[in-house]
């Protein structure tokens, strides 16, 4: 079950342990243990209705397990509310991304950033510490492309653009752990390699858990994969290994088939 | 056994009560459950019915059942006519149809008194029925005996038709997935008006059934919709035994309640309500999921600890601070902040500041002229405009701002008001120190009731706001040492401007005074909406799941927003006091609360000036149109209300912003981001 058997003295930035999470009489997530080290990239993959938005939820903090328990670096945080795990280093995108569309672009990632800005105090009132923070704000749009729109109101933004504002949002915090949902679901392809050349240049100390459909990305960035079926965990290891179990196979042949298509495409 | 001996006859009333609460409610909840129409009008629907029934019945069983055909389908008619109001705000959720039945019951009710007066007519039950049985030794009217006999039949044969039948069927579907039903065959649309009519019409046979217990008159479709709306609320939506339950509760605690304890029974109810809402935070509109992780501070110890432990940590940081600091400062000039482009629609240059600052000027140079225009009384209506205006821009802050759409900040409104009154009859008559006082009761007394407002979302709002405002008009009318009851205070010595000055007794100098106050506030709130903390609220409302995520409090942000708009309704209520010279409950009741609604809806949700030129509006219509047309102000102000909902969708500032450069802005509807994604959406 370990994700990172080959550096157990590594530091676990996460350690799930027998989550569960039941709606009713179904079980969106079935006894899933999961522990990851420091900048580890791992992805969770699996048919729709897998339960990898749920455990993401459970990570994040917008939904609690009915079992089971979640550390961050070695620290309980299992009824942790979501906000105060934000502080604590957990960033996430979401699979619908989630912008303030009055206000500016720049103004989203200010507030995105805000509670992790080292002069946050005071800044509501004071305009010249507000300046600071958009300061900051503006290095992040850059790395991801949105400069050039920082004065538009985010509901201006096309779908594209709204993923990008979602993941410069999750970045403004300099998480220690960062949960991506669908990052690449109605890219184009060119957004999905800038996509991929932003997550590539993450710095290292920062771990990834990434949902995704895409086989390439997930080929790309993941170091380790977790497969999940009906809540339960199929596989967990490497990569390759884990994408060439063939129940895997058998579940993406499709995919993974007009993927490797697009990709030649592209190529 | 003499308990029971004492108590039988209000205990057997109860049942009867209850049941017809229970009928009533089921229409309100299949309405709001299935069609997703929070019916501010359903009470009406039952006075249609009552009025209908009382109208027909002439002692004989064959009156009572063409009064009970007639009124049925009367209260059908008029529901199915309802639904066909809604179906252009379809897309525009869940508030503003509840605003818009709520404006139509304001019409609805004024043409029923215009019809039929506005004294309670007599109902004549059968003659067969009109007699007394004997019930263990207590004589008992025998229509309430049959009156339990057929709501019971009623609310069987209902329960039978959404459970065993087709149309039942066609009826929970639209509830789940109005699409999928579509795909079967049946038009969403048809299922949304026979839902509607057969919510109209368990109204209206109710109505006519039980005009005997609660009977046709003014007040009739107030004292139903508030009771039937604390039955939905307590018996929750998703089924029908707990309705039943709790509709027989709130029926046992009106009669049986009144005659053990009649200091209580009217703080029980609402303070039931408050409390089940506050407990059961999955108690949701439809087709919204609940708001996630609402949690935040839900144990204090815990966060007094986390507090302190942040504490430390920040003291802790202090070198580290310096030092970022420094760093961000040597990196400022030419950063890359300098790098991006300049201009646009959201930049605050000299030229657009002065244009969004204009209307608010042209405003202020109006309202400064008015002493030289208005008469006197005319005047003293213009000051209680201005108090109006800031309950109103309260209601905005709320409503817009913070999205708690807000029918209780007369609650707060109150406290302020009474808590003047009172500082003058004691002889404190300076003026800041009246409005210091007003607002600090008005926080305090939004500290308490923040926790239960801050949880919920959308119309659940509407409905917690609703039982403060009406548990507050409870407290005035019990506490009469304080306020004077029903009666009123009056007689209190009139407000120094200050320290040392003679009491103002012209109405100019009033007025004047009650200006300076206003854009004090007025400008003082506009300051704090402008400044990123107005920017955090919008984040707040506009992408709360973001917000958390990125470890924004959000709770306890909507929390101080709830304070603050608390302590300025409490400064209106001083004001309202100082220009005025009295105060009674129906300055500060449930129809000021909608009218401040209204008007911040009219004034465009996050609109301050909006907000205080639709409260000036509402106080022309009510006060100087209505004068010449009397008995028509709710009439006027309900074809306000229906108006400003299909017409002006942003309300004023919608008005004046559509022709400017920013073009519609997307998602800034009323509510503002209330019905877009739900914030925390759980997929499992």
């Amino acid at each position: 079950m370990t994700a990172v058997p080959d550096v157990p003295d590594a530091p676990r930035v996460l350690d799930l342990k027998n989550l569960t999470r039941r709606y009713g009489s179904l079980t969106a997530v079935d006894d899933v243990s999961l522990q990851l080290a420091a900048g580890a990239r791992h992805a969770v993959i699996g048919p729709n209705g897998a339960g990898k938005t749920t455990l993401l939820n459970l990570i994040a903090g917008t939904d609690r397990p009915d079992h089971g328990t979640i550390a961050l670096g070695g620290a309980d945080i299992t009824r942790t509310a979501t906000a105060k795990r934000s502080r604590l280093g957990i960033a996430r995108s979401f699979q619908q991304p989630s912008v303030i569309g009055e206000l500016s672009v720049l103004d989203n990632i200010v507030l995105a950033g805000w509670r992790h800005h080292p002069l946050r105090r005071g800044a509501w009132r004071r305009p010249s510490r507000y300046r600071q923070h958009e300061e900051s704000a503006a290095r992040h749009l850059e790395a991801v492309g949105l400069a050039g729109s920082a004065r538009r109101p985010a509901a201006d933004l096309s779908h594209g653009q709204r993923r990008m504002l979602d993941l410069a949002a999750a970045l403004a915090g300099d998480p220690r752990l960062l949960l991506l949902d669908e990052p690449a679901a109605g890219l184009t392809d060119g957004d999905i390699g800038r996509l991929l050349s932003i997550l590539g240049g993450l710095p290292e100390s920062v771990a990834i858990i990434l949902v995704e459909h895409h086989v390439e990305v997930v080929a790309e960035l993941a170091e380790t994969v977790t497969v999940l079926a009906a809540g339960k965990v199929l596989i967990t290891g490497p990569t390759a290994e884990a994408l060439a179990h063939p129940e895997v196979r058998d579940a993406y042949h499709a995919t993974s088939g007009a993927s490797r298509d697009a990709v030649e495409a592209r190529g | 056994m003499n308990l029971l001996d004492a108590h039988l006859v209000p205990a057997v009333d109860g049942v009867a009560y209850g049941l017809l609460l229970f009928v009533v409610a089921a229409g309100l909840s299949l309405a709001f459950g299935t069609a997703g129409v929070l019916n501010l009008s359903h009470g009406m629907l039952y006075a249609i019915g009552a009025y209908t029934g009382a109208e027909l019945s002439d002692g004989t069983w064959g009156g009572l059942a063409v009064g009970l055909a007639a009124g049925t389908a009367a209260a059908a008619a008029a529901g199915a006519g309802l639904s066909a109001a809604t179906v252009p705000l379809a897309r525009r959720g869940h508030l503003a149809q509840a605003l818009l039945t709520f404006g139509l019951a304001l019409i609805g009710g004024n043409l029923l008194i215009e019809f039929f007066g506005a004294d309670e007519l007599p109902v004549r039950v059968p003659e067969a029925l009109d007699s007394s049985v004997t019930l263990l030794g207590h004589r008992y009217p025998a229509y309430r005996l049959c009156f339990i006999l057929m709501a019971v039949l009623l609310a069987a044969f209902g329960t039978w038709v959404l459970t065993r039948t087709r149309v039942g069927a066609a009826v929970r579907a639209s509830a789940d997935d109005p699409q999928m039903l579509a795909t079967t065959g049946h038009s969403p649309r048809a299922v949304h008006t026979g839902v509607l009519a057969a919510a109209g019409a368990l109204a209206g046979a109710a109505g006519v059934l039980g005009a005997p217990i609660i009977g046709p008159g003014a007040g009739t479709a107030d004292t139903v919709l508030m009771l039937s709306l604390v039955v939905v609320v307590l018996g929750g939506l998703r089924s029908l035994w707990m309705t039943f339950f709790a509709a027989i509760a709130v029926g046992e605690v009106q009669t049986l309640g009144v005659s053990l304890a009649p200091d209580w029974a009217p703080y029980l109810l609402f303070a039931a309500m408050a409390a089940v809402l506050i407990l059961r935070s999955q108690f949701t509109e439809p087709a919204t999921a609940g708001h996630g992780g609402g949690d935040a501070g839900s144990d204090p110890v815990e966060w007094l600890r986390r507090r302190l432990s942040a504490s430390f940590k920040e003291r802790g940081r202090g070198r580290g601070t310096a030092e970022a600091d420094g760093a961000v400062r040597s990196s400022g000039r030419g950063g890359p902040l300098s790098r991006l482009p300049r201009g646009g629609p959201d930049d605050s240059t000299l030229a657009s500041r002065g244009r969004q600052a204009a209307p608010l000027l042209i405003l202020l140079v109006v309202l400064i002229a008015l002493p030289a225009l208005l008469d006197a009384y005319s005047l003293s209506l213009a000051g209680s405009a201005l108090a109006l205006g800031l309950l109103a821009v309260s209601v905005t802050i709320l409503t817009g701002y913070a999205g708690l759409p807000t029918l209780g900040q007369t609650a707060p409104f109150a406290v302020g008001a009474y808590a003047t009154a009172n500082l003058a009859d004691a002889g404190w008559t300076v003026g800041p120190v009246q409005i210091v006082v007003a607002a600090i009761a008005a926080a305090l007394f939004s500290v308490v009731t923040g926790p239960a407002v801050i949880r919920a979302r959308g119309t659940t709002v509407l409905m917690i706001t609703l039982a403060i405002g009406e548990l507050a008009s409870a407290a005035i009318n019990q506490m009469k040492s304080v306020t004077g009851g029903a009666d009123g205070l009056v007689g209190f010595p009139p407000t120094q401007a200050l320290w040392g000055g003679e009491g103002m007794i012209e109405e100019d100098q009033v007025y004047n005074y009650a200006l300076v106050v206003a854009v004090v506030a007025v400008v003082a709130t506009i300051a704090v909406l402008r400044s990123p903390a107005g920017k955090l609220l919008t984040g707040s409302r506009n992408a709360e799941a973001r917000m958390r995520a990125s470890g924004h409090p959000v709770g306890r942000y909507l929390f101080m927003a709830h304070i603050g708009a608390g302590a300025l309704a409490g400064i209106g209520g001083s004001l309202m006091v100082t220009v005025q010279q009295y105060l009674s409950p129906a300055d500060v009741g449930f129809e000021i609360a909608a009218f401040a609604l209204l008007a911040a809806v009219i004034g465009g949700s996050t609109s301050v000036i909006g907000g205080l030129l639709g409260a000036g509006l509402i106080v022309f219509t009510r006060d100087w149109v209505a004068s010449s047309w009397p008995g028509h102000g709710p009439l006027l102000l309900g074809a306000l209300f229906v108006a400003a909902v299909y017409l002006l969708p942003r309300g004023l500032a919608g008005l004046r912003l559509g022709t400017g450069a920013r073009g519609p802005a997307k998602g800034a509807e009323l509510p503002p981001g209330h019905d877009s994604v739900p914030a925390g959406k759980v997929a499992p």
